[in-house]
């Protein structure tokens, strides 16, 4: 007889056995002992953690020929047929080598016919959902109304593969992930029939390991003793499984936290001389930090951390250096470059840029901060415009009524197109500008730079437009008749969002109208920022070669050479001193 | 092949010599490790010293002989039929290994490169995995453990392969190629651990075609834009090489990371362009190094989606010489 892996040899042959699973199991044995047996079941949860093991012993205990019991008695012919897996009334069939409809046309066949010796006909069908659509379509019928001595019993790790109709015919069962200490506590039982010696921090090591499955747990402690016999020491575990020295880990930790960039590729190189994976290697960084953050956000972070407590006042220490914020984001970087190691072709190098990137992150500052003192400064900023205006139109926003402001026509659409003496319009007539608006033309230029901020491009198009009319909610804006500006302007799409933009800005529905003026139009249209810029600047260069001619090295210059002053020219727009 | 022959992996070795005479050989292995360190060869010398007449994996006798030859009828390979592994192929094997062995006291099948597995087959060797027949030794190889099915992963018992560490790929290069120390340190650093990549096709490009991509690399400047677009045809044209050229670039800025870092040059690959590291370094800044590097990272993933090479190169070059 060859060797069998553990989880084989000690597979749950009672409900008792099965571990962590009592949600289950109970719910079985009180269908089974108050006789309210489905026909149908679905097991479903993650990789190794019983659902074949409860089929089979569900099955036994159904067809056990001391009874229908919920303790099948494991010597009857049946029971023992079915552990050895040669049962002739339990069918265990593979349902991702069985995926066709031809394959359930001849289950449909069999399961016309009485059971060979047993009480039940029961099929098993594991990974039932590779069947295919048709397969499962073909079984729907049976599985509503099958045979009296037909029983169905699915297993899944997948159930959303399956059709909601064959759902709906199963009493489901979701299986779940079994506990650390459960784990735990089966390995020891395991470990003593199998008469190994093992420390319960080695044991604890191979428990996690398995992730809450059973048999990934098995599976491991299965290498762990085929490669140290019965007597297992806890450094060849570590190394086993490919555990990164601890110390090495804080050292790591540290450096990031510390921002010493070349401790931390030391440690790289260090992680690759020990041949670790450095995948593994980020995946305990992740770890790590994660206790630090727990650390910090959490009082008593014991019970959430399976540390020792020397290490426990370690990471303590660690973390008392850094923010929470700044914890947090090393954190992501580092979840984002487990993901990335993954993949990677040259992981040293993705795992040295990481780190690199890490220990030269700007310090964080904490963002409930930053927005005071942004809203700080903003107050300080604002003075009279924009703060006022919020302060006069809310109450008119209240007033509002959004309805009829939507159907107010677009923009666009009231634009006296090429007439340049538009400005005219007798709206202002029609409608009186309302009193409360607090709002003037000195506005305007913030409005602009508020829609710059947003919108760069149409900030610059306003930039070359005239606040014609600004008696809120009314705001007419003119563009010299036939330009660029104005051509873009009216584009409806450009409109609604400067519109939009307004609208956020004044926090109350405006009624936004552009214009053409004519381009002389002087004195009656306020001029647009970029021609007040214009002018400010040729004031200026006036001033300045004013400046120039007047200054007494140049006029001392011009007497003692004799010269002549050809062309002015300022060196520097920003600095005076030029 | 013994287990003695092959290079590295010690640790790997013990244990299946330890589960082998302990009797404890699960029947389902799955190693795991990056392409080209071994896993393959281990494989065959495990069947070896499985069905070796003298209980040793002689080499001799006549079983070591037919596994050598690939022809032991009790040893079955499975390996991708295109670009995946179908379930005809898997339900062949299943009916191989319902058999009883001929000759050798196991069935051992070799499942090489298991992520290609495609998702009916993956599923399909379920069953088999979980629970074969006596006498079955399943073993899985493959370079991507996380592409595989978490059901087949929890199924196995996992051996995790090492890369070959660089020193020990050193001193087999300058054995088997007969060069010198700094080619042999360049090539094992570019190979990344991987004894197919440091003795294949590579080799070449690993170290003639190398220092003229570098010096055409940083001769570019941002201020001429032509040369820059020749050579991104020139890269894009390459598609075969590509990706090999991607990794020398990485392994230069790499390089540059490492020396600013003051790290010695026994970590550095391009130890022959010390100058030339030298002189780049001080034009740059850590953040702009790691933004070359993320641009390189950028680009390699990309080019694994199918988008037009010489655009996504051209892009490269302009952020790398930004």
């Amino acid at each position: 007889m060859s060797y069998l892996v553990l989880a084989r040899k000690y597979r749950p042959q009672s409900f008792e056995d099965l571990v962590g699973q009592e949600h289950v199991s109970r719910t079985l044995v009180n269908a089974i002992n108050s006789g309210r047996v489905h026909h149908a079941f679905l097991f479903t949860g993650a990789r190794g953690v019983g659902k074949t093991s409860a089929a089979r012993i569900f099955a036994k205990a159904l067809n056990c020929e001391r009874g229908l019991s919920p303790q099948p008695c494991q010597q009857c012919p049946s029971c023992l047929e079915i552990t050895a897996g040669q049962g002739l009334d339990v069918f265990e069939i593979d349902g991702a080598s069985n995926t066709g409809v031809d394959d359930i046309r001849e289950l449909r066949e069999n399961i016309r016919y009485l059971p060979s010796h047993s009480r039940f006909k029961i099929f098993i069908i594991d990974e039932v959902h590779m069947l295919s659509i048709n397969a499962f379509n073909a079984l729907l019928k049976t599985l509503e109304e099958p045979p009296a001595h037909a029983k169905f019993i699915f297993a899944t790790t997948e159930p959303h593969k399956i059709p909601i109709t064959i759902l709906s015919r199963c009493q489901r069962f979701d299986f779940r992930k079994i506990s650390l200490l459960a784990i735990t506590e089966h390995l020891r039982k395991m470990v003593n029939a199998e008469q190994v010696e093992i420390s319960d921090r080695s044991l604890a090591l191979v428990a996690r390991r398995g992730e809450g499955s059973m048999r990934d747990a098995l599976s491991t402690l299965d290498q762990v003793l085929a490669f140290c016999g019965n007597r297992v020491a806890d450094e060849e575990v570590q190394g086993l499984l490919g555990m990164v020295d601890r110390r090495l880990l804080l050292d790591t930790v540290e450096g990031i936290v510390e921002h010493d960039s070349r401790r931390v590729l030391d440690s790289v190189r260090r992680v690759d001389d020990l041949g670790h994976s450095f995948r593994r290697f980020c995946q305990e960084l992740v770890e790590s930090f994660r206790a630090l953050v727990l650390i910090k956000v959490v009082e008593e972070p014991g019970d959430l951390l399976e540390t020792t407590v020397d290490e426990l006042a370690q990471l303590q220490q660690l973390a008392d250096r850094g923010g929470v914020e700044d914890l947090q984001r090393v954190l992501t970087l580092l979840v984002k470059a487990e993901a990335e190691l993954a993949g990677s072709t040259f992981p040293r190098l993705t795992l040295e840029m990481t780190l690199v990137r890490l220990t030269h992150l700007p310090p964080g500052k904490e963002i409930g901060a930053l927005l005071r003192k942004v809203e700080d400064l903003e107050r300080r900023l604002a003075g009279s415009g924009p703060v006022a205006v919020v302060a006069a139109g809310s109450p008119l926003a209240a007033e509002k009524s959004p309805p009829v402001h939507r159907e107010e026509p677009r923009p666009t659409k009231v634009v006296p197109v090429a007439e340049s003496t538009a400005v005219a319009e007798p709206i202002a007539a029609v409608e009186p500008p309302l009193a409360a608006s607090a709002a003037d033309q000195a506005s305007w230029p913030e409005l602009v730079q508020h829609v710059r901020k947003e919108r760069p491009r149409i900030g610059s198009i306003l930039e070359h437009g005239r606040p014609v009319r600004f008696a809120l909610p009314e705001l007419e804006v003119g563009f010299v008749a036939g330009s660029f500006h104005l051509e873009q302007m009216k584009d409806a799409e450009t409109a609604e969002i400067f519109q939009e933009l307004a609208e956020g800005f004044f926090r109350q529905p405006l009624k936004v109208r552009i214009v053409a003026v004519d381009g002389d139009y002087g004195d009656r249209v306020p001029p647009s920022l970029a021609e007040e810029r214009r002018s400010r600047e040729t004031g200026r260069k006036e001033q300045l070669e004013q400046e120039a001619r007047n200054h007494p090295v140049v006029k001392a210059a011009q007497e003692i050479l004799g010269g002549e002053i050809v062309e002015i020219k300022p060196i520097d727009k920003e600095s005076p001193q030029g | 092949m013994t287990f003695a022959s092959i290079i590295g992996h010690d640790r790997q070795k013990d244990l299946l010599r330890r589960a082998l005479s302990s009797g404890r050989l699960p029947h389902a292995y799955l190693f795991e490790g990056p392409a080209g360190v071994g896993k393959r060869l281990i494989a065959l010398a495990l069947a070896r010293a499985i069905f070796c007449q003298q209980g040793n994996g002689c080499g001799d006798c006549a079983a070591c002989r037919k596994v050598d030859h690939h022809n032991h009828p009790d040893l079955h390979f499975v390996e991708a039929d295109g670009s995946a592994i179908k379930i005809e192929q898997i339900r062949t094997m299943q009916k191989e290994l319902s058999y009883r062995p001929l000759e050798a006291p196991k069935k051992i099948c070799v499942i090489d490169d298991a992520e290609k597995l495609n998702l009916a087959a993956g599923n399909a060797l379920l069953k088999t995995l979980e629970e074969p027949a006596a006498n079955t030794l399943i073993i899985l190889l493959t370079a991507r453990p996380d592409a595989l099915l978490i059901t087949i992963r929890s199924r196995c018992q996992r051996l995790p392969f090492a890369r070959i560490e660089r020193k020990r790929l050193m001193e087999v290069l300058c054995e088997q190629l007969a060069i010198d120390e700094t080619e042999a340190h360049i090539l094992a650093s570019l190979a990344n651990g991987s004894f197919k990549k440091a003795l294949g096709k590579d080799r070449d490009l690993y170290i003639e075609g190398r220092r003229e991509l570098l010096k055409t690399l940083t001769g570019l400047s941002p201020g001429s834009v032509l040369p820059l677009f020749n050579f991104a045809e020139k890269l894009a044209q390459d598609k075969e090489m590509l990706p090999e050229i991607l990794e020398i670039f990485q392994a230069f800025y790499r390089d540059l990371l490492l020396y600013r870092h003051g790290r010695p040059e026994s970590e550095l690959v391009n130890i022959d362009l010390m100058e030339k590291i030298h002189r780049v370094a001080n034009d740059e800044s850590t953040p702009s190094l790691l933004g070359k590097l993320s641009a390189l990272d950028q680009t390699r993933r990309q080019l694994a989606r199918n988008v037009n090479r010489q655009l996504a190169v051209e892009v490269l070059l302009m952020h790398l010489v930004a």
